[in-house]
């Protein structure tokens, strides 16, 4: 018997961050696709501190949406999942001007949301504010776009190196990532 | 994938020197690869810089991100953002859930997931032929 005093305080069981691994695993194997995707799995992390304070760092942007291609079909808000609209190289864009980024290649939880506001996934505008008020040195005239790809090999040997080549060229200091 | 791939980037630029944070909402696939930083946000997939049409959900949730990035004492520092979707956690509950699906549904996403990896191939075939 668990002594826990059940009052209104106590989170219901299922109000846990959902686990994506187990939630995918059962469902291709429930679809029929064979073995189970084997995800990234590593015992060492790397870690490197920030060489000067927040406010003289330039900060660069990575992001895994995709630029909108009229041709590729619907890409949303709301739109099924779309294959065609994924990308397969790491592209760059200027971070000066606005970007009409889609989601609509990734499997985002298409019935709690439905991508109207590209602001919750590509914080590009609100990181330009954020730039001149001072809270960080700059942002780096590019931002990146990293392709998401079932095989990791694709990305640990052709996309994070040329993630890195493009960050190192524009000279960061830090980068932040969103996965969308 | 896209929380995997995101984690190996930031995994490798931070071997080379570059120090990351990554804004994500799959906590588990982002830990279980191993990060050095990571602002998690408890929504929805698809809405890892704040909530939609909430511009102050957005810049808590990049400050936060911020905040990580300059104060994270070391790898594998993860912050929960305190922002919740709603009161209601029922949500959590139906993503890939196939517990909640019918046959029948089950029977069409079958179907529709042939199609998408047929469009995926086509598409990733162009581009290789392209190179």
């Amino acid at each position: 018997m668990t002594d826990r005093p059940d009052g209104a305080d106590q989170a219901p069981d299922h109000d846990v961050p959902i686990p994506y691994r187990e939630r995918i695993s059962t469902y291709y194997q429930t679809l029929g696709y064979g073995a189970p995707y084997r995800w990234a799995h590593y015992a060492e992390v790397p870690f490197t501190p920030l060489k000067k304070p927040l406010a003289k760092s330039r900060i660069g942007l990575v992001t895994t949406a995709a630029p909108y291609q009229p041709d590729k079909g619907d890409q949303g808000p709301g739109a099924a999942y779309n294959g065609a609209a994924k990308f397969y190289k790491v592209y760059s864009g200027d971070i000066a001007t606005d970007h009409d980024l889609r989601i609509s290649h990734i499997g985002y939880d298409r019935a709690h949301t439905t991508a109207t506001d590209s602001n919750s996934w590509f914080p590009l505008p609100l990181l330009r504010e954020v730039a001149k008020s001072g809270r960080f040195g700059e942002l780096s005239p590019r931002f990146h776009g990293a392709p998401t790809n079932r095989s990791q090999r694709v990305t640990l040997e052709q996309d994070c190196p040329e993630l890195y080549a493009r960050l190192a060229e524009d000279k960061v200091d830090a980068a932040v990532l969103v996965a969308v | 994938m896209c929380h995997q791939t995101v984690s190996l980037a930031a995994r490798y630029l931070e071997e080379q020197g570059i120090p990351t944070v990554i804004m994500g909402c799959a906590k588990d696939i982002v830990e279980y690869a191993g990060v050095p930083r990571f602002l998690f946000s408890d929504f929805p997939l698809g809405n890892p810089t704040g909530r939609p049409h909430d511009p102050e959900s957005q810049a808590i949730t990049l400050e936060l991100a911020l905040r990580v990035l300059e104060t994270a004492p070391g790898p594998r520092t993860t912050m929960q953002n305190p922002l919740i979707w709603s009161d209601n956690p029922d949500w959590k509950l139906d993503f890939s859930n196939v517990a909640r699906l019918s046959p029948e549904e089950i029977a069409r996403r079958r179907a529709e997931f042939d199609r998408n990896k047929e469009l995926a191939r086509g598409v990733r075939e162009q581009s290789q032929a392209a190179k």
